[in-house]
């Protein structure tokens, strides 16, 4: 342009007094440009920790089954927070963050879909349109979830889960029957999502790439899933058969315990674990 | 079924018959038409005559020389793409009968007995439509030109033969080279969703298809594309600008839109093992992404 205007000596502005507006294109978002590495570390979360942390979570909340009227789980939710004030951050880095991480871009990635499974049903098709199923429900289970149990969910009326009381607490909220048949939706769209990932995950990552390794893959993931579906009803199952007297005289001994520790002198030894009357 | 069959049987009697023996049947269509590119699509009935082993594009033939609806109506004849009739081109790529399939490739016999008496055509349902069943796949090409699906041996003097493949090579590579870029790959993934840009009245060519270009490349590139790109990385002069294949690759749009529904490998034409290509593609941008992140 400035060339056309110095050889025809012409004022451009002059010559084009209504110039066409520059078509200027949106310069790629920060989403956009480090896409592969938003994505990858997306899948990432969803097994470290995100995955893993549903693992223990699970296995855990599975030892109510001990049948011992909750002390082997007091005892579990005794360790976990041994951490004390260390809790909070790393339930924040480990558990929180991650877990909205992959929920924001996995909300991203379902938007950018378009889910055929109506004119092709096949059954990884079937799977892919279920993955993003279940990671909605589990996205709105998990909130309702700590909004309910976890002390953050107390200014909302939540926060029913005291963790001196594990046993007692967790069976008194999951005792009204839609709340046990949520928490069970819930709990195995977790589960699918989960264990359907690790095996997409292993595509993704290109750990399987055979037709062949991804069946064994696959049946790998189908008995995680089972496992884990297992522990989750069993957990959901046995914490609302807790007789919630029984389990509050356990954790009331099991408070006893832990002052005794933590008197300084009061070097007594441990009374014994008082047998419940039958 | 019958009672259709028997009143054609005596409209043909009413017009003489053809005498060939088959009149007793015919194949109904239903071909969701559009006129010109970014207008009204509606539906349109034909009825041809059946005769065996016919396929979607003797079909379309038959509708074209009559031009008439079913109703009686003179119509324009029904535009659809295609070239070499045996499933090798894959340019007559349609869904027929609600599904991405080739059309020389599908029998009439056996879609009647599939689906039923009725065949229903629809152009690709991922790519802006020019006429009818014609479509525009500029995308499709985009992507493998994204990916530099070509081996790199242009230049001025002779490169001298090249280095030669293992026949285990060579065995891994064929089912890939089958490629024919028909589409069906791309129309049945629920990854790769449509882009149609639209020019406007204020700009150039050159704009409008930079515009066009730049939405294309935002769009996930494709199966095919990864397919192709896995071929020639695997090729021992191909293998010379893998890093620019891997660049296109976990750029936007890349392998990391893939979602695994593996719809791709169940409807491809050939065969082609799509979702190893996939898995592979994932695994050579992990490692490159891992090189990249430590070697810079």
């Amino acid at each position: 342009m400035p060339v056309a205007a110095a050889t025809t000596g012409r004022n451009p502005s002059a010559a084009q007094p209504s110039p066409r507006p520059i078509v200027s294109e949106p310069s790629p978002s920060f989403l956009e440009r480090h896409q592969f590495l938003i994505y990858r570390l997306f899948s990432l979360a969803g097994l470290i920790p995100v995955g893993a942390f549903l693992v223990v979570h699970l296995l855990t909340n599975a030892s109510i089954l001990a049948g011992d009227d909750g002390r082997t789980f007091q005892s579990r939710v005794d360790m976990i927070h041994s951490l004390g004030p260390l809790l909070v951050p790393i339930e924040w880095a480990f558990i929180f963050l991650p877990m909205l991480f992959h929920a924001a871009v996995g909300f991203v990635i379902i938007a950018n879909g378009m889910p055929n499974v109506g004119s092709y049903p096949y059954v990884g098709n079937v799977r892919y349109t279920l993955q993003r199923a279940s990671g909605m429900i589990a996205f709105a289970f998990i909130m309702w979830h700590i909004i309910q149990l976890h002390w953050l969910g107390k200014p909302f009326g939540g926060g029913q889960f005291d963790p001196h009381h594990a046993a007692s607490t967790a069976a008194e909220a999951l005792q009204p029957t839609l709340v046990a048949i949520l928490y069970a939706i819930g709990v195995l769209s977790t589960v699918y999502h989960f264990s359907n990932g690790l095996w997409t995950l292993g595509i993704t990552w290109g750990l399987w790439t055979s037709p062949a390794a991804m069946r064994r893959a696959n049946a790998v993931s189908v008995v995680v899933g089972l496992v884990l579906a297992a522990a989750g009803l069993g957990a959901l199952g046995g914490m609302r058969s807790v007789d919630v007297s029984k389990a509050r005289e356990a954790e009331t001994w099991s408070e006893k315990q832990k002052r005794a520790v933590t008197v300084p002198g009061a070097a007594v030894a441990p009374t014994p674990i008082p047998v419940a009357p039958h | 079924m019958i009672k259709a069959s028997e009143t054609v049987v005596d409209a043909d009697a009413a017009h003489g018959g053809h005498g060939d023996g088959n009149a007793t049947r015919t194949v109904r269509v239903r071909v969701l038409r559009q006129d010109v590119a970014g207008g009204e699509s509606y539906w349109e009935r034909h009825e041809v005559a059946y005769e065996p082993n016919m396929n979607v594009i003797s079909v379309l033939q038959k509708i074209a020389a009559s031009a008439k609806s079913q109703d009686g109506r003179r119509v324009a004849p029904v535009a659809w793409d295609c070239c070499c009739l045996e499933e090798v081109c894959g340019s007559c790529t349609m869904l027929i009968n609600g599904r991405t399939r080739m059309a020389c490739s599908s029998l009439v016999d056996r879609l009647m007995a599939e689906d039923g008496e009725e065949i229903e055509l629809r152009p690709m349902s991922k790519f802006p439509v020019v006429r009818d069943l014609v479509v525009d796949r500029k995308r499709l090409f985009g992507g493998l030109e994204k990916v530099k699906a070509w081996v790199p041996v242009e230049g001025s003097y002779d490169l001298g033969p090249g280095p030669r493949i293992s026949p285990e090579e060579q065995e891994d590579a064929y089912p890939l080279s089958t490629c024919m870029s028909c589409g069906c790959c791309v129309e049945a993934c629920p990854q790769y969703t449509k882009v149609e840009v639209v020019r406007r009245d204020d700009e150039t060519e050159a704009e409008f298809e930079k515009r066009r270009k730049a939405a294309f490349n935002a769009g996930f590139v494709g199966p095919h594309a990864v397919s192709q790109a896995m071929l020639f990385n695997a090729h021992p002069t191909g293998r010379m600008i893998a890093d620019e294949r891997m660049e296109a690759l976990t750029r936007q749009g890349g392998i990391q839109m893939c979602g695994n529904a593996q719809n791709c490998v169940a409807v491809c034409p050939k065969s082609i093992p799509l979702t190893r290509s996939i898995a592979r593609a994932g695994r050579a941008a992990t490692v490159w992404a891992i090189k990249k992140l430590f070697d810079r």
